[in-house]
């Protein structure tokens, strides 16, 4: 009987000949029909001829009609010494956005900057970067900034702006009005010092630095401990024990960058270390750094005080069996241990929780060796009980002016209401923001400041240390810098270049040794870096406090009160940069979500409220929020990130997510993340969540490999026995490949992840990856090059969690290569798997044969490089001109219908190569750095030449813990890996 | 325009081009070869300055150590302005002597800027012990008609092919329309009238029109994209010949990135006013072109040139690496431009022409420290076993050594 294939069900049940039928039209025969009868009749006709004719003319014409368009060449009326056309300078710069601090320097091509790397001279970040930072550069060319000065939303000149504006000021302050300059936290000495002056010009002016994210905590309660507030400068890198309670020290807490390099640097184990630090976490949701931890134990928000008390208890040898934690004893014993190089720190925004921490950390002997008080960490100054006090006094009629610097109260303040009814009553309102934001628009005067890559700046973000911001492109719009605007209404026409330069002249210099002030400012300009080496002559005395007592008041909650646990994530932090496509297309690292943000709960709460992934709650008749059922969430703990839902700040963020700030319990007027005992509801209807990672299971193989420090030190290749067993097993009928000069690798250290993706966001701006949007990524087609996969182990309540980047492992017997049917993917004589996009034609073979699908396909035309208009698919905007600056030039954009995937930098080992060539030398190893290598600031990554055996890289293939994933398909991958190890107990 | 001009002078150029290559070879012998950095470095002097001779720009330079200090001149040299600035009596004359026309600073060191006076000193020649040995007359004559038979060779071989693909370019219109109109002639023969009674007759000519067509098309789409030949009316009159031939000034006065970036450089209308300050009429275009050039100064509006060489967006060239490392000479590409009044396009620049020079052209092997890394083929030419390494045999063949 013949096979019958069929499209549809309707296609099967209907008889052919009633199609036929179907397609007459009235007593005219169909098309069909007629060209059937022709061909029955088997002669040729008319039609035929048409045919052949058109198609030869139309061939001709195509032929004859492809002319080139003249392009032009347009050089410099006069070219700048410093500029080369076709070749990146570095600017060292710093970013700051209020919250975090990262030193830089910034690649410029031809006049704009593209992209942002870590500066290796900082003592602080040591050439580590964030996502953040990475990202930072797209700000720039955001589509949605402001162009102009406003005037009551009308375009108006910098001159009329300023005469309205200073006429208001002076009438303010002649009658004695309070007027109020509210910032972020401020780390510029300089512009501390414009401040000053504009404080001078208008004396009832008072400067409030408000904090979104808040350490009020830390600084009130050592206010108390030392007699000042302040926060210190932690030392992760001396400390043997971390104990840490919900502080997300890896990814947003204080200053992540710096702790990420100072943990990993005591977790190293290659290059003959044999000892690591340990890590004891305790937190209510899976937090970035506590899924690094060794040891993680749930602990719920509300407990978290009762759980300091018990530890301190415990640590002074008293009862401390009754507290929420069961380990407790185990861990203040391990503690004891390790008196003087322990640490333990904490995130909760209560003075009396940070009390209890601080008179920990004094019992341990921590201070001033793990935790210093005479270097001051300076980030977060703000005091969120003058920031309510202000709202209050607003909303009182009782300050008149007031200048909004880079904040958005309207967005970020929990009470959003009394932040707009408040503004309402100042007569004079003024915003000098760099991104669209929601609060510019219950003011004034919109004074728009350039951005940080446009402008002048210094700051000090420890005590004697100090880095530089320096324009690295003209101002693309029609911006002021806000230090230049405060310095004009307080009637002293200056640059800020000079005003800084003078500062400095005359506070830092002298004390420089240098001789010349032209020659000290060069040469720290040029570094971005100064580091005075001045810090507090003593450190601070620990003065003692009534600690029983707070322990005694810390009680235990009822256990099956649900709480809300509000966290920063890791790529759009407090909301500022959301409207950032890069980072909102940056999966989280533990959920893999992006584009939005959701609901974390248990899987026994979860059970008990009915809830599945994707399902809607509302959390106290706020919402709804998506939910994802989170192994290791505390029972009755629902962790929800801030910084979504945007309302005024652009496409790529406006309506994405739900802004949770509402949620922030204010209580005395401290901000706190975690509220105990919320109402959660489930709604109808449910909403999808785009993973990046929808498959955690590696399916019997040994993806990735981990052991504990006890085995490793008795057998180095534990948890990676396996290899032997393969090695013994690989067999080829081809001969084995040799490179001769060069043959590139990658080792990536898996216990030095940590999984805080900068490393995905450098390889975008470095490599043009396209951002694809939510709805792209939800049929899983995101097209990052770099992607970092996790996987759990162990109990589901609360599994140990490891990670791992993947990109090409530019195997050796490349399986992808010899599928192409155009040769499109090849093999280069250094063993890099090239891919020449123009030649792909797309039939995606090789990516249906990669084993580790790293090959990325071009549904779309993202980029705008086809010629055909209509491919283009673009939701988040980034082919507008403007966003289009950030783009490399020296990496082709790929059009719709190809493959691509990670090259190993190709460009930037070509660049290196050609600067060895030029001064006639050999490459040195730890030159060529891949954009992923660059931004680690774990140092995770490590690229180097495998023929050479004294590189760095080969070392790392040669140590024992090197394993390749899936190496018994015999690929031959040219990346490493080295198995992670756990400090399980001491 | 330009290139039926040229093949109509097909048998003088041939001519020409004879004796500008003797030319060349002649002036490349009497300087003695082997270049140390002060030769090169007087490369920019000699945009202005003439050792012996007349005046250009700026004076003649010999016995310039006699009449001023070396110390003087150091300064002089690395910055003139500085100096003019400073009042120094003999700068000032110097610089109303010369029409006001600043002399550009040179960040040189001292050691070198005495190497380049003691290239001056020695009347523009490098000191003996860098220049080889002089050859005897006989071994001069010999090498000389050898090299002239070369050079006339090749001048020959070269015009003779430029001439033909030119032909063959301008003959595929042509034989495309008479073939297409045969094809549809016997195609509608064929079909309709039916005069030919033979069919094999029509299944012939309908083959062939169709294989001609067929290759025409197959020529005419490799092309696509491509250039050759392409020369553009610029919207300032500026010869090549009269700067860098007539003129002697130096490829990378104006092109000055050309060692440093891809991109060789354009030069900003600064460039140009450094002597067009004060050179403001020219033998061929009168004092027009050159207005136009003050008019940009003037206005601070940069001239609009048009690219002539273009590659696709695909593609990454990196002048460095082919003039610096590679030590190409720019004619290699761009042909003789020093002899061209309008800039053409002469290669096609497609990837089969740049292959093809990767699998010929050496590399800087043994010159160069950084192929050291290459330990094989450092065993292998040593041996003898290879004569000599091509940019191929270090992956110059590689798709991801241009295309990133």
């Amino acid at each position: 009987m013949e096979k019958k294939y069929y499209r549809s069900l309707e296609e099967l049940t209907i008889n052919p000949d009633q199609i036929q039928d179907h397609e007459m039209l009235g007593d005219k025969k169909s098309l069909l029909a007629l060209e059937q009868e022709a061909k029955k009749n088997n002669e040729p006709n008319r039609r035929d001829f048409l045919k052949l004719f058109g198609f030869t003319v139309a061939s001709a014409a195509v032929v004859a009609s492809c002319e080139q368009p003249v392009r032009k060449a347009i050089p410099y009326l006069i070219q700048p010494e410093e500029i080369v056309p076709g070749k990146a300078s570095y600017y060292a710069s710093t970013f700051f956005d209020g919250t975090d601090y990262c030193s830089i320097l910034v690649k410029v091509r031809d006049g704009r900057p593209i992209k942002i790397e870590g500066n290796k001279l900082s003592a602080i970040t040591g050439g580590g970067t964030s996502a953040r930072a990475q990202a930072s550069v797209l700000n720039l060319y955001d589509n949605y900034r402001y162009t102009k000065p406003l005037v009551q939303g009308e375009e108006a000149s910098w001159s009329e702006m300023d005469r309205q504006i200073t006429d208001k000021l002076e009438a303010i302050s002649a009658k004695g009005g309070k007027i109020v300059m509210l910032t972020p936290t401020i780390i510029s000495p300089s512009t501390k010092a414009v401040i000053a002056a504009f404080s001078e010009k208008y004396p009832t002016t008072s400067h409030i630095q408000y904090d979104n994210v808040s350490a009020s905590g830390i600084r009130k309660a050592n206010e108390i401990s030392f007699g000042e507030a302040f926060v210190p400068s932690y030392h992760f890198d001396k400390a043997k024990l971390i104990v840490s309670f919900d502080a997300d020290f890896l990814g947003t807490w204080l200053s992540p960058v710096e702790f990420t390099r100072q943990y990993i640097s005591n977790r190293k184990l290659h290059e003959g270390k044999t000892t690591m630090s340990r890590h004891i976490h305790l937190e209510g949701g899976m937090s970035l750094t506590g899924s690094n931890a060794d040891k993680r134990i749930a602990l719920k928000p509300s407990q978290q005080k009762a759980a300091i008390a018990q530890l301190y208890l415990a640590l002074i040898q008293q009862s401390s069996q009754n507290g929420p934690v069961a380990e407790m004893p185990a861990i203040a014993n391990e503690l004891l241990d390790a008196k003087g190089t322990s640490l333990v720190v904490c995130n909760s925004n209560d003075h009396e929780t940070q009390l209890i921490v601080n008179a920990i950390n004094q019992l341990l002997g921590n201070y001033e060796n793990t935790t210093n008080t005479q270097v001051h960490l300076k980030v977060r100054q703000g005091n969120d009980q003058v920031m309510a006090k202000l709202i209050d006094e607003l909303n009182a009629g009782l300050v008149d002016g007031i200048i909004l610097y880079d904040v958005n109260p309207v967005y970020d303040y929990p009470e959003s209401d009394k932040v707009i009814s408040g503004l309402q009553k100042a007569s004079l309102k003024i915003s000098m923001p760099v991104l669209r934001e929601e609060t510019s628009s219950y003011v004034d005067f919109v004074c728009p400041d350039h951005h940080f890559l446009e402008s002048w700046n210094d700051f000090e973000v420890k005590t004697g240390h100090y880095t530089f911001a320096q324009p690295a492109i003209r101002p693309i719009f029609n911006t002021r810098s806000a230090q230049e605007s405060l310095l004009k209404w307080a009637g002293k026409e200056k640059d800020f270049r000079l005003f800084i330069q003078e500062y400095w002249e005359k506070n830092l210099f002298p004390a420089s040794g240098y001789l010349s002030f032209t020659a000290f400012w060069n040469e720290k300009i040029h570094d971005g870096i100064y580091d005075s080496g001045i810090i507090d002559p003593k450190p601070l005395v620990y003065i003692d406090t009534d600690i029983e007592g707070l322990v005694g008041k810390a009680s235990v909650l009822t256990a099956s009160d649900i709480d809300l646990d509000l966290y920063y994530n890791i790529s759009v932090g407090n909301g500022k940069h959301a409207n950032n496509p890069w980072l909102q297309e940056l999966p989280d690292p533990i959920t893999k979500i992006c584009w939005d943000n959701y609901a974390a709960v248990s899987q026994k709460l979860a059970d008990e409220y009915g809830l599945k992934d994707e399902d809607l709650i509302t959390i106290n008749q706020t919402g709804p929020y998506p939910v994802i059922i989170q192994p290791g969430q505390e029972h009755h703990t629902v962790s929800l990130a801030l910084g979504y839902g945007r309302e005024k700040s652009g496409k790529s963020s406006e309506g994405i997510g739900v802004n949770a700030y509402p949620l922030v319990k204010m209580e005395d007027g401290s901000r706190h993340l975690q509220t105990a005992g919320v109402v959660i509801n489930k709604v109808a209807g449910n909403y999808r969540l785009a993973r990046t990672q929808t498959h955690h299971s590696m399916e019997g193989r040994e993806i990735v490999r981990d052991t504990t420090l006890q085995e490793y030190l008795v057998k180095p290749n534990s948890g990676n026995e396996v290899r032997e067993e393969i090695k013994k097993h690989l067999k080829s009928i081809y001969p084995k490949k040799t490179y001769d000069g060069f043959h590139w690798g990658m080792a990536i250290d898996l216990n030095s992840c940590i999984g805080c993706n900068a490393c995905i966001v450098a390889c975008s701006a470095e490599n043009n990856v396209p951002v694809v949007g939510k709805e792209q990524v939800l049929m899983a087609r995101e097209m990052h090059w770099i992607r970092i996969d996790r996987y759990y182990k162990g109990d589901p309540d609360n599994p140990e969690l490891i990670r791992q980047p993947v990109m090409c492992q530019h195997c050796d017997n490349a399986p992808c290569e010899n599928v192409c049917p155009v040769a499109a993917t090849t093999h280069s004589n250094e063993g890099i798997n090239q891919m020449a996009y123009n030649r792909c034609i797309g039939t995606r073979y090789c990516n249906n044969n990669c084993p580790y699908k790293v090959r990325r396909f071009n549904f779309f035309d993202y980029t705008n490089a086809d010629s055909f208009q209509g491919n283009l698919y673009d939701p988040a905007e980034m082919t507008v001109d403007l966003r289009k600056l950030v783009l490399n030039p020296d990496v082709t954009t790929r059009a719709k219908g190809v493959i691509e995937k990670c090259s190993f930098c190709i460009q930037r080992i070509q660049d290196t190569k050609l600067t060895a060539k030029i001064e006639n030398r050999e490459l040195v190893d730890g030159e060529v750095v891949t954009a992923c290598a660059q931004a680690c600031p774990s140092q995770a990554i490590v690229f180097g030449n495998l023929n050479d055996t004294e590189s760095r890289v080969a070392k790392m293939f040669a140590d024992e813990r090197n394993y390749h994933v899936l190496e018994e398909l015999h690929v031959l991958p040219s990346v490493g890996y080295l198995t992670k190890v756990k400090n399980t107990n001491v | 325009m330009m290139i039926r001009f040229l093949s109509q002078l097909g048998s003088l150029n041939r001519v020409v081009l004879y004796f500008i290559f003797l030319g060349a070879i002649l002036s490349g012998l009497t300087s003695q070869a082997q270049t140390p950095e002060a030769e090169k470095n007087f490369q920019v002097c000699k945009a202005c300055h003439n050792i012996d001779g007349p005046k250009l720009i700026g004076p003649s330079l010999a016995g310039v150590t006699e009449r001023r200090t070396t110390e003087w001149l150091i300064k002089f040299i690395r910055n003139s302005q500085e100096v003019i600035q400073s009042g120094d009596p003999i700068a000032v004359q110097l610089f109303e002597e010369n029409n006001k026309i600043p002399m550009p600073a040179n960040p040189l060191t001292d050691e070198q800027i005495l190497d380049i006076l003691a290239y001056i000193n020695n009347g523009g020649k490098v000191a003996a012990e860098f220049a080889q040995a002089a050859p005897t007359d006989e071994q001069l004559t010999q090498k000389q008609t050898m090299l002239d038979e070369m050079a006339a060779q090749q001048a020959e071989r070269e015009t003779r092919l430029q001439d033909l693909e030119r032909d063959a370019n301008r003959n595929f219109g042509t034989t495309f329309i008479l073939t297409l109109i045969i094809l549809i002639v016997v195609i509608f023969d064929l079909l309709v009238t039916r005069v030919i009674k033979a069919r094999f007759v029509h299944t012939v000519l309908i083959l062939v029109s169709l294989f001609i067509i067929g290759e025409i098309m197959y020529k005419e789409a490799a092309m696509l994209g491509r250039q050759q030949y392409y020369q553009p009316d610029q919207p300032v009159w500026f010869s090549h010949k009269v700067h860098a031939e007539q003129n002697k000034i130096d490829c990378k006065y104006c092109h000055t990135s050309v060692e440093k970036s891809k991109s060789a450089g354009i030069p900003g209308t600064h460039v140009c006013m450094n002597c067009h300050n004060v050179v403001k009429s020219g033998k061929i275009t009168g004092t027009e072109e050159i207005a136009k050039v003050t008019q940009s100064w003037e206005t601070g509006t940069p001239i609009e040139w048009i690219r002539i060489h273009n590659l696709p967006d695909h593609v990454y060239f990196n002048h460095a690496q082919h003039v610096n490392a590679g030590k190409l000479d720019c004619k290699e590409c761009h042909g003789d431009v020093q002899k061209m009044d309008v800039v053409m396009q002469v290669n096609d620049l497609s990837m089969g022409w740049c292959l093809e020079c990767h699998r010929k052209t050496e590399v800087q092997f043994a010159s160069n420290s950084f192929y050291k890394t290459y330990e094989k083929l450092h065993e292998q030419f040593k041996n003898g076993e290879i004569k000599r390494v091509t940019a191929d045999m270090v992956g110059g063949d590689n798709c991801m050594k241009c295309h990133y």
